[in-house]
């Protein structure tokens, strides 16, 4: 790519020189992969006419083929003293001073040719987090599927993530916020104990945060703390009535519970809100047929198989049509769903505990 | 089927939530037993699971005695063919005869019990009475070699487990003695585990340096034999068909669910679906666990069947099938629905709140408040024992759950035990003998827990022994309805343990009681006006 470039860029400019015939050479070595022979020319080409700056930025150019960046830098210095504005110099410059750790000084010259990513890496080095994770966005529009990309991407955000957290922590520990971000943490670290603390203390500062209730619910329902589970998720319904995860999480309690007539409307509910979630259609289909409710369990457990198809997921509902059909008599359907869910169990493997 | 609840359902219901806990936790006088599992860094998985206690009345003087199964010594450097040390009197299985004043005397060595052998490391125990003599003998199983113990009905036993041909090997975990095809004569089933041994052992979790879950190790088949009546048994496990079904078998308990006359056997399986053999009359078994409906969860995920109950927990007359899981699953309850089919209705009876948390072992529906509903006890710890630092909600040592049944619906009760334990094996019976059931827990590295019941609620009450003529001794296998409850005689069930032979029967208010004994044999018996608050013999009779 870089060859090419510079084969392209070069090819617009008069050979008229000595000079000029030894950077010809030097392009020509490069053509045959013979960068030694590149350097050779390159540098014979500087020696003689000190103001080219086609030789000084080829001769750069060759060093960095080589992963010489170190002495890449000083041709490439002297290319943009003597042409400024030329774009290859910087933009080798700046890859090279990066790979050399000099970063700040790197960064205006991948700023100046537009080379996102290479910028976005100096930019985590030098903590210009908003700046990178803005820069990979941009790169990974011209490039979706590229993977370095999506890596750095993640790895800027997550950096800016926790500059803003430990911000929260380090300036307002006493804010409701600062203990909700604790909360998460011990619970992302199955401190269950811990994390009801913070969420609690959280709670108290500021009742009407959106999620708290939904979250610290979580924790009990980890922890099997079913009804104090339900009360906060109800908590939450309350104060997010449109948020579909409130309604599923609150009537997946009350069916873990036994409540199966309680947990039907919300499960219904979530299902209005955020239409085709599988796992919220799975429950509904079982709270449906706990409360007797077979045509919707029927309808809800054969939208997941729509909509799962080879999962665990979709097997699980075929074995809660075997029961239903079972219940209703219907002999001949409840075989064939056991026959899918056998299939299935062939293919994702034999049904295990939790 | 579920009925109307009564007024006095609500009062029995008040009185207990009131009450003070259901059981004084009292130590076992003259019992000096310490559960030896020795756990080691090599995490070898046996380790996790001894704890057998058969309750049972050896010289029949009308008290119940404890026999103590122990594990053994394990050692760092473990290795095949290994050795428990169990010559050593600390790793000795132990059985104490209780005495009038309610205290234990340790009569294990003039019994003939010392000393199971190196090469076994104890697991659990059956109690049947194999030979119809009249004295309950005793079925120890390991992992190494099983023992049976010939009761000799003057204070000693003999190891008659070569004549027998009951060795099994592998690793043994629950037995029970049931009378398969209806002969007279109580024949023997064992679960196994898996195929394991210390060469082969693996230590899981990376960094937390843990047990394996079973999945890691390759399943087994458990055995079955059949009792000749002259004091041999044939292993019948091939010819039965029970070979064709390898499973990771840790509980075993038995009832007529179909109703067809012959006992069937229900297996608890861990990480796996569980299986139910259905008996065929013809001395063959039929595995048919899914298409029962008790094969897995309503969500069609296995369980990790650890301790299982088949018993009439609603008063139907039908058994229900109840298993003890691991944390994240739910106990299990799965309700005969009749014709051979079970609905999975744990979260309908109330146990997805109150089990979702829990690792259960031994478990029993039991009436501990006499009130005609069999309420629902189960011993509890998780089975790492670094569980904590792995998930900090879940702990290694829990308290013991104890529900009662209200209409079929188990609400939590207190159950007296304040502090968590590494419970493993829990029996059931009448201790005192004074009309209510008591628990006795084994624990992992420490003494046997008594639960004496001291639930004075003012029920009425009547406990019967069965005397077979036609059929086995015992009558293992009658089905027993008294006042609209039903109970299936056996011993087994649970986890590891074997229970008091007495059927036990909470009557509520009702002072006479009508008794509906189907025998094995298929002679039917009715006893109507029967006393309350008795132990009673009902021997069967001739036709």
């Amino acid at each position: 790519m870089i060859q090419l470039f510079l084969f392209a860029w070069l090819a617009g400019q008069a050979a008229t020189s000595d000079a000029m015939r030894h950077v010809q050479a030097g392009l020509m070595a490069r053509q045959q992969h013979n960068v030694e022979v590149e350097i050779a020319e390159f540098r014979q080409a500087t020696e003689i006419d000190p103001s080219l700056p086609d030789a000084f930025v080829n001769l750069g150019a060759a060093y960095m083929e080589k992963r010489d960046y170190g002495v890449a830098i000083a041709p490439l210095k002297r290319a943009l003293e003597l042409s400024p504005d030329l774009a290859v110099a910087h933009q080798f410059l700046g890859y090279a001073l990066l790979a050399q750790g000099y970063v700040a000084e790197a960064i205006p010259h991948l700023d100046r040719v537009g080379a996102q990513e290479a910028l976005g890496i100096a930019q985590i080095e030098t903590g210009q987090l908003t700046e990178a994770v803005a820069n990979f966005t941009a790169a990974l529009a011209k490039r979706p599927a590229d993977p370095d990309l999506l890596y750095y991407l993640g790895h800027a955000s997550g950096l800016l993530s926790k500059t803003a957290i430990d911000n929260l922590i380090a300036n307002y520990p006493d804010s409701a916020r600062a203990h909700q971000t604790l909360a998460e943490n011990y619970y992302a670290l199955r401190q269950m104990p811990q994390a009801e603390k913070e969420y609690l203390e959280a709670l108290r500062l500021r009742p009407d945060l959106p999620d708290l209730h939904l979250e610290l619910g979580q924790v009990y329902a980890n922890s099997a703390q079913w009804p104090k589970a339900e009360a906060e998720f109800r908590a939450e319904t309350k104060l997010q009535p449109g948020k579909a995860e409130a309604a599923y999480r609150l009537g997946a309690a009350l069916l873990q519970q036994g409540k199966a007539s309680d947990a039907l409307p919300e499960l219904k509910r979530a299902n209005q809100l955020k239409p085709e979630m599988p796992e919220t259609l799975y429950s509904l289909g079982k709270a449906a047929s706990l409360a007797g409710d077979s045509a919707t369990a029927e309808k809800a457990w054969l939208k997941v198989i729509e909509l799962e198809k080879n999962t665990s997921l979709a097997a699980q509902a075929h074995f809660g049509l075997v029961g239903l059909y079972r219940k209703q008599g219907k002999a001949e359907q409840a075989r064939r769903e056991m026959q899918e869910f056998q299939k299935l169990q062939s293919t994702i493997g034999p049904p295990r505990s939790e | 089927m579920v009925r109307r609840f009564t007024r006095r359902d609500f009062l029995n219901f008040a009185a207990m939530a009131a009450a003070a806990p259901l059981f004084e936790v009292k130590p076992l006088r003259g019992i000096d037993f310490i559960l030896q599992n020795s756990p080691t860094a090599r995490k070898f998985l046996i380790e996790t699971m001894p704890g057998g206690i058969a309750l049972f009345d050896y010289n029949n003087d009308g008290l119940l005695d404890i026999f103590l199964v122990n594990g053994g010594r394990i050692t760092e450097s473990l290795h095949v063919p290994e050795n428990f040390d169990r010559s050593d009197p600390r790793y000795w299985n132990r059985l104490y005869r209780q005495n009038r004043d309610g205290s234990f005397a340790d009569v294990t060595q003039a019994a003939g019990l010392a000393n199971a052998g190196n090469s076994n490391y104890g697991m659990g125990v059956a109690a049947g009475d194999y030979d119809n003599d009249g004295f309950p003998d005793l079925y120890v199983t390991s992992y190494g070699k099983n023992i049976l113990y010939h009761n000799n009905g003057d204070g000693t036993f003999t190891d008659v487990t070569s004549k027998a041909g009951v060795a099994a090997g592998g690793w043994s975990v629950s037995a029970g003695f049931f009378d398969y095809d209806n002969d007279g004569h109580l024949d023997l089933f064992v679960a196994r585990y898996m195929d394991w041994d210390a060469d082969h052992n693996k230590i899981c979790g990376g960094d937390w340096h843990t047990y394996c879950p079973p999945g890691v190790f390759p399943a087994t088949a458990c055995q079955l034999f059949h009792n000749h009546g002259d004091g041999t048994f044939e292993d019948v496990t091939e010819r039965s068909g029970l070979t064709a079904k390898k499973g990771k078998a840790l509980g075993v308990a038995f009832a007529d669910y179909d109703g067809d006359g012959f006992t069937d056997i229900f297996v608890s399986n861990d990480g796996m679906q569980q299986y139910l053999f259905h008996n065929n009359g013809d001395g063959t078994f039929t595995e048919c666990a899914l298409e029962s409906g008790v094969a897995l969860t309503s969500d069609g995920k296995g369980l990790s069947g650890m301790g299982t109950v088949f018993q009439d927990y609603d008063n139907d007359g039908r058994p229900d099938v109840f298993v003890t899981v691991l944390p994240r699953e739910i106990y299990s309850l799965y309700h005969n629905e009749g014709g051979g089919a079970f609905n999975y209705v744990s979260l309908e009876a109330g146990l997805g709140a109150l089990t979702s948390g829990s690792s259960g072992w031994g478990a029993g529906l039991e009436d501990f408040d006499n009130d005609g509903w069999k309420d629902l006890f189960v011993a509890q710890s998780h089975v790492l024992d670094n569980v904590q630092q792995i998930d900090a909600s879940l702990r290694y040592k829990e308290l013991p759950l104890l529900a009662m049944n209200h209409n079929g619906h188990f609400e939590r009760a207190d159950s007296g035990v304040t502090t968590p334990l590494a419970a493993r094996g829990a029996a059931f019976g009448d201790i005192n003998n004074d009309g209510k059931i008591d628990v006795v827990i084994s624990i992992l590295g420490g003494p046997p827990v008594l639960l004496l019941n001291r639930y004075d609620g003012g029920n009425h009450w009547l406990s019967i022994s069965l005397r077979g003529t036609r059929s086995n001794r015992d009558g293992y296998g009658a089905r027993v309805s008294v006042n609209g409850q039903t109970r299936f005689a056996t011993t087994a069930g649970g986890y590891v343990c074997a229970n008091d032979k007495r059927l036990h029967f909470g009557l509520g208010s009702a002072e006479k009681a009508t008794v509906e004994i189907h025998w094995p044999s298929g002679v039917k018996q009715v006893l109507n006006d029967v006393r309350s608050d008795q132990f009673l013999e009902v021997r069967e009779p001739q036709r």
